[in-house]
């Protein structure tokens, strides 16, 4: 089973969009380096800022036929040929592909809230072409709204991002929760909450080092910690120059950690499917 | 894309932080090489243009594999086909359901199906299996992607494809999810030889269909290209002017289903029927035993003869017996359909024609007859005969 990661939290400007097409691009260029048989992995962009769509496409002008808005408001029998048929390269590697996502979703959303089915809208399509890709990596927006809902039904691991400040911190444990109660109800026994990754930590701020620490002791937050990204300039130079961090300054602290992480999650997602096959 | 020199640093950053991934490390699930079973949506499997075994009828197989019908289309033309020819033989159909058979409904006893009807009642009952039991086998598929279009192109399994969208579009009950079990076989290891292997393993592959794969077996192996869309039977008769070059003869013949020299020559040669034939022997599913004779036939004839083939059901003896010593003269046919008493009557009064005299005759038949008046009616009988056969002179001549 094709793992898909969602980065989520309803708080703006934690570095979901960095965090997805870093992680995604890792992991296809680290997959496709080690010989991967499939080292695709597909990033889905469900923010209608599209700023993820943006880096990693140098495009932001999609629109309703060429966008995740046109599988969300495809008839349920086309959608997945709707799907197919928006994916498009990344201009960083030739494994990673993207669904992009267009201004129109804000639309997308006030059409489909109240529909039924409408959650299952990006879940039912992207399960029949998940398995073509070694991972999922979807960026979401930062609310719990109907799309971010759809994000969480189509995942099986969220990741949340938080900067090391004392209100992030203090609303970690009721996202966490929120995404639990997604899970609850909408009945997705393999969504898990899979990481909490620290974002534009600076070691110089003791406030970050002592909101590192807390959490580091924290006996479920502790666990759930997955990496720490420190702040750094070169992600504001990559975003400018629509590139990847690897590659804006591959010497970057923000870099190596997105490139430990990568190789953490791999191993994680390598731990879970064997466990799961275990079970099965 | 991407520049050569941004992929470096990327792979060097990974790779320094990443070493034991890219040793023997890297997870067995994103190595594992071995044949899986995928559940791959409908929409991104296609059947493959050049396979040799063909489901669809030739109009329709060619505007479907040049993209001007949709597989719901396509099987729309076959419906349509399998209706006009059911209702001319005054069984028509208006359910797909209709098609399979009903033990409680009183058939007739010799009642033969056209091939469209047959293609479309073995498509739905296929279908109603799947419906009803699922599908048991799995296709197989090659992964022809290329880029972010995702893309499989079936091996084998070509008629459960058409069955999984007839029961997807056209009947009822269906409430499945539009997928189907596929083996996916990487595009390297996917060759002519193994669709040969795969194609001549399983039963009613017709002769025509096994030209076609001897053809394709050869033009590989003399390194011609096979293309990717719907090609004419001309591409397949490329093969006629090649020999098998050395060294390849035993695999081509393993490939075909273990046949020899012969019969090889025999089923390549059948690519010299003309397009009509051919698609005419490759619906009824004729043997290659029927075909040779008339391989040498103009294609009028060809066509003639297979027409002949099919609603005689003509045996390869006798349809080499009626190429070889062609259609027997009417005159000839009139003279074999001749009573033995009239041939010898005839055969006697002319070799004595001259020695007859009235004397002669009126003695021969009073002294048959022993009465004149009889002997006198049956000469009246004789002469009347004899100028009504006179007269086919002026009907005829």
């Amino acid at each position: 089973m094709t793992r898909s990661i969602v980065l989520t939290n309803h708080k703006g400007g934690v570095g979901k969009s960095t965090s997805a097409t870093s992680i995604a691009l890792g992991m296809a260029g680290l997959l496709g380096q080690a010989g991967a048989k499939n080292p695709r992995v597909l990033l889905i962009d469900t923010d209608s800022q599209c700023h993820a769509t943006l880096v990693t496409t140098g495009r932001d002008d999609f629109g309703a036929e060429d966008s995740l808005y046109a599988v969300l408001m495809a008839e349920r029998q086309v959608a997945v040929q709707t799907l197919a048929s928006v994916l498009v390269p990344s201009h960083w590697d030739e494994n990673l592909h993207v669904l992009p996502a267009s201004p129109l979703l804000e639309q997308a959303e006030r059409e489909l809230t109240g529909t039924a089915g409408a959650p299952y809208r990006l879940a039912d399509p992207l399960a029949k072409i998940a398995s073509q890709y070694a991972a999922i990596v979807i960026d979401t927006r930062p609310s719990f709204s109907l799309l971010t809902e759809m994000a969480l039904v189509a995942a099986t691991d969220a990741i949340v991002p938080v900067e090391p400040r004392y209100l992030e911190t203090v609303g970690l444990l009721s996202v966490i929760g929120k995404i639990n109660d997604i899970r609850d109800g909408w009945r997705i026994p393999n969504l898990r909450v899979s990481g909490v990754l620290v974002t534009k930590m600076d070691k110089r701020v003791r406030g970050h080092r002592n909101m590192l620490e807390e959490l580091r002791a924290h006996p479920l937050l502790g666990r759930l910690l997955c990496g720490v990204i420190p702040m750094n300039e070169a992600v504001s130079y990559a975003h400018r120059a629509h590139q990847s961090v690897y590659v804006q300054d591959p010497k970057a602290p923000a870099s190596r950690a997105y490139a430990q992480l990568v190789g953490r999650l791999i191993k994680q997602m390598s731990g879970q499917m064997s466990s799961q096959n275990g079970g099965a | 894309m991407a520049k050569r020199r941004e992929v470096d640093k990327l792979s060097e950053l990974l790779a320094n932080f990443n070493g034991d991934l890219l040793g023997d490390e890297l997870p067995r699930q994103f190595t594992d090489d071995s044949i899986k079973v995928e559940r791959i949506v409908l929409d991104l499997v296609r059947p493959d243009p050049v396979q040799p075994r063909r489901v669809l009828p030739d109009r329709v197989h060619h505007a479907f594999h040049n993209n001007q019908l949709t597989p719901s289309q396509a099987l729309r033309e076959v419906v349509q086909i399998a209706q006009v020819a059911a209702r001319q033989r005054g069984r028509p159909f208006s359910n797909l359901l209709e098609l399979l058979p009903d033990p409680e409904r009183d058939e007739e006893p010799d009642l033969r199906f056209t091939p469209e009807e047959i293609l479309l009642r073995d498509l739905v009952n296929l279908a109603v299996t799947i419906r009803d039991d699922g599908q048991v086998n799995p296709i197989t598929v090659i992964d022809v992607t290329q880029g972010v279009i995702r893309m499989y192109r079936i091996e084998t399994g070509e008629r459960r494809y058409w069955a999984a969208w007839l029961l997807r579009d056209f009947l009822p009950g269906y409430e499945g999810d539009g997928m189907l079990d596929c083996i996916v076989v990487p595009a390297t290891s996917a060759t002519v030889f193994r669709q040969a292997k795969e194609n001549t393993a399983r039963s009613g592959l017709s002769a025509v269909a096994m030209a076609r794969q001897a053809a394709l077996l050869l033009l590989v192996v003399h390194g011609y290209e096979l293309p990717g869309y719907a090609v004419t039977n001309d591409f397949y008769r490329q093969a006629l002017d090649l020999r098998i070059p050395r060294g390849e003869a035993s695999g081509i013949y393993a490939a075909m289903g273990g046949i020899d020299k012969v019969y090889f020559s025999y089923i390549k040669r059948l690519l010299c029927l003309c397009d009509e034939a051919m698609e005419l022997a490759d619906r009824y599913n004729l043997d290659e035993g029927v075909l040779r004779p008339i391989t040498g036939l103009s294609p009028e004839d060809q066509v003639e003869m297979i027409q002949q083939i099919i609603q005689f059901g003509l045996s390869g003896k006798q349809v080499q017996s009626i190429v070889q010593e062609g259609v027997v003269d009417d005159s000839e046919q009139r003279q074999e359909e001749l009573p033995i008493f009239a041939t010898k009557f005839v055969r006697s009064y002319l070799k004595d024609a001259d020695k007859f005299s009235p004397d002669i005759l009126w003695n021969a038949v009073y002294r048959e007859k022993g009465d004149p008046h009889m002997a006198h009616a049956y000469l009246m009988r004789l002469a009347q005969m004899a100028m009504s056969a006179a007269e086919r002179f002026s009907d005829e001549g």
